[in-house]
């Protein structure tokens, strides 16, 4: 098995990578989908926790957190997609810098 | 622990870079559907690293619901939002600002994780699998009803989800 540590630092740069995404791009497709690279870096380093600390603790509780994480993560693409195709639909762009109606 | 290079610790460095590169392409593609392509890559790395870490369960629901249900959907996405008039800009203008501030975060997470000692187990014969029916029985006995709850709120989002998208009466 690998170090924790290792594992930590692994899920640690894919979170680093994901909030990148998210500052750096336009497109709220693709925003979307470096939530989605955070959300998986937390999942894996719940399961890490899990698997690592059972003989410690001697519960899983973290796979269960991975469980529902995909589960909700699943719901959000959903809804956020739907809210994009929707903006599409009305203001014609999907980048979130032109879609400023509620900005002051 | 220190028992040399074991061949699951080789696997999991492959399936690490794999999948760091991947997400790397995933935030700096200049196509986007190469973006989404790069995104499979890496969640195939997640997959690969639950399996590593002997959790079959959550490295199948990952393809299942990561791998085939979301990416359709973001693809689906993808080709319903594409505007065709002008070339588009994929990065916004504050990009290096965005850069150096996940850099920094990047900085704080490691030097977190390193100033912290952490309990690992002696020998790695001391990491027991998680079976499935492990999992079963804490998800449908302890955690029995925040797995309604997440049920019903999934339900609820899907159905918002078609009434966010579908078209007005009054729209034409």
């Amino acid at each position: 098995m690998p170090a924790l540590e290792h594992i930590l630092v692994v899920n640690a740069i894919l979170f680093a990578i994901g909030a990148m995404g998210v500052l750096t791009r336009r497109n709220a497709v693709l925003i979307l989908l470096s939530v989605e690279l955070m959300l998986n870096a937390v999942s894996l380093n719940m399961v890490a926790f899990a698997v690592y600390g059972q003989v410690d603790f001697g519960n899983i509780t973290g796979i269960v957190f991975a469980f529902f994480i995909i589960v909700i993560a699943a719901a959000e693409v959903a809804l956020a997609l739907g809210i994009v195709v929707r903006t599409f639909r009305n203001r014609a762009t999907a980048n979130v810098d032109e879609v400023n109606l509620l900005k002051w | 622990m220190e028992d040399g290079v074991t061949a699951t610790q080789v696997v999991f460095w492959i399936l690490a870079v794999v999948m760091l590169v991947s997400a790397i392409g995933v935030v700096t593609a200049g196509n986007i559907v190469y973006a989404a392509l790069f995104f499979i890559a890496a969640l195939a790395g997640v997959a690969g690293i639950y399996l590593i870490l002997t959790v079959e369960f959550i490295a199948l629901v990952q393809l299942l619901v990561y791998g085939s249900a979301v990416v359709i959907l973001i693809l689906f996405a993808l080709m319903l939002t594409r505007a065709r008039e002008r070339p588009q800009a994929l990065f916004g203008r504050s990009r290096p600002l965005g850069i150096a501030a996940a850099l920094g975060l990047l900085a704080m997470l490691i030097g977190a994780i390193v100033a912290t000692t952490w309990s690992t187990p002696e020998t790695s014969a001391a990491i027991q699998p998680v079976g499935l029916q492990a999992i079963g029985d804490a998800i449908f006995t302890i955690w029995i009803v925040p797995f309604i709850i997440v049920g019903v709120l999934l339900s609820i989002a899907l159905d918002g989800a078609i009434m966010l998208a579908s078209p007005d009466e009054d729209d034409n």
